[in-house]
């Protein structure tokens, strides 16, 4: 097994036990069936229990900015999956992953992320790249 | 002093030698290592052994599993089953500040630590937090006049070989625990029977009996394994209240806080 293959099974192991993490609350809210890419720039990376929240800036063609509130797991496991308080910062523009809230509200549940400078962080298997066109 | 001591190693000798042969008051040094941080196998479906679909998630609409339930009791359930898949059946955990009770603190995510001392065993889960007490000094549950029903009961247990065997009554159960985000429910007239050991240097496995002659019409089964995270794992505090942004609304619906305070759902 190459290195990268390696590291691949290792990201996918914590995939793993990141898909099974839920916090304090049912996730029936999220239609987890579905995958919305957003393109974006960070606004406000909050590092809390019991869920991390990433709240972004979308701008549509005309220009209107929408922002969406990204609800990710508790710090302690992100910890445990190789996230950092310092992995996303404001101003990061980026592409996200998320499964939306079904009534079709600004916001959803964290899948994966691509970093400005490329790495993706979270669930490889929904990275944006893997998903579809940003929306 | 010294002969203080020396009686108190007396006495710590003399409930060894017998106590010992019952299990109970088992000297430190001969107690099983289960040290480490440890996390449960698998996803929060408490019986993986029934669920449908096979490998289904709990709080997914129409998840269940098969618990022994009397007509009654699945008639409950199927109702809960009706409001998850509707988003209006809320986790009692939302609302902070109550513990998952027990069983289901031995079917939560999050980090595991099992503490093991002659008197006592402490499971204690990262989320939550929660402590559950297991008393094995060889004491039995307090009288029925002398007992309430709590979150996570009254457990006593003895050590069989490395298995610790314990025996939980006094949980609170409908309107106020909940075993699973499948619907899973039971009454305050559970009991449960819990066995764990070490299967090998990395798992550990919980086999619980449960008995509730309220709801079911058989005991029911679930056997729950967790791994060992690698050397130098640590827990954490887990403040449920530090920003919780998923308040219920009146209708059960767990709400998104938007960064204002205010919930930015559409359908509340």
């Amino acid at each position: 097994m190459s290195q990268s293959k390696a590291v691949a099974a290792l990201a996918l192991g914590c995939v793993f036990l990141a898909g099974q993490a839920q916090a304090h609350h049912s996730f029936a809210m999220f239609d987890r069936t579905r995958d919305v890419v957003l393109k974006g720039t960070v606004r406000e990376f909050q590092w809390t229990n019991p869920h991390s929240f990433i709240e972004l800036e979308v701008v549509d063609p005309g220009g209107t900015v929408t922002g969406f509130a990204i609800e990710m797991n508790s710090p302690n496991n992100l910890t445990r999956q190789g996230w950092k308080s310092s992995s996303l910062k404001p101003g990061d523009k980026v592409l996200l992953t998320m499964s939306p809230l079904r009534d079709g509200s600004k916001g959803g549940l964290f899948q994966a992320v691509q970093l400005p400078d490329g790495r993706v962080l979270g669930d490889l298997a929904h990275a944006p790249s893997a998903v579809s066109k940003p929306g | 002093m010294l002969r203080r001591l020396a009686v108190a190693g007396l006495g710590v000798l003399a409930l060894a030698g017998p106590a010992a042969a019952q299990g109970v008051n088992r000297p430190y040094a001969t107690l099983p290592d289960w040290s480490g941080v440890w996390q449960m196998n698998g996803n929060t479906v408490f019986d993986h052994s029934t669920v449908e679909p096979p490998n289904g998630a709990a709080g997914v609409a129409n998840v269940r599993e098969r618990p022994p339930y009397n007509a009654e009791w699945e008639a409950k359930y199927q109702a809960n089953i009706k409001k998850i898949a509707a988003d209006r059946w809320p986790d009692p955990l939302t609302f902070c500040g109550v513990p998952a009770g027990f069983p289901r603190a031995l079917n939560v995510p999050d980090t595991y630590e099992f503490v093991l001392r002659p008197e006592q065993a402490w499971i204690l889960t990262e989320n939550g937090p929660n402590v559950v007490r297991i008393y094995t000094d060889g004491r039995k549950h307090p009288p029925a006049d002398e007992v309430w029903d709590t979150y996570s009961g009254d457990s006593v247990g003895h050590w069989e070989g490395d298995t610790l065997v314990f025996d939980t009554i006094a949980t609170r159960g409908e309107g106020s625990t909940i075993i699973d985000r499948t619907g899973v429910i039971h009454s305050n007239a559970l009991h449960v029977m819990t066995r764990m050991h070490k299967v090998d240097a990395n798992t550990l496995e919980a086999q619980m009996t449960l008995e509730d002659s309220v709801a079911f019409t058989k005991p029911w089964v679930v056997t729950k394994r967790y791994h060992k995270l690698p050397a130098g794992s640590r827990a954490y505090d887990y403040a449920c209240s530090e920003n919780n942004r998923n308040l219920v609304a009146p209708s059960g619906k767990t709400l998104t806080l938007g960064s204002d305070g205010k919930p930015i759902d559409k359908d509340q």
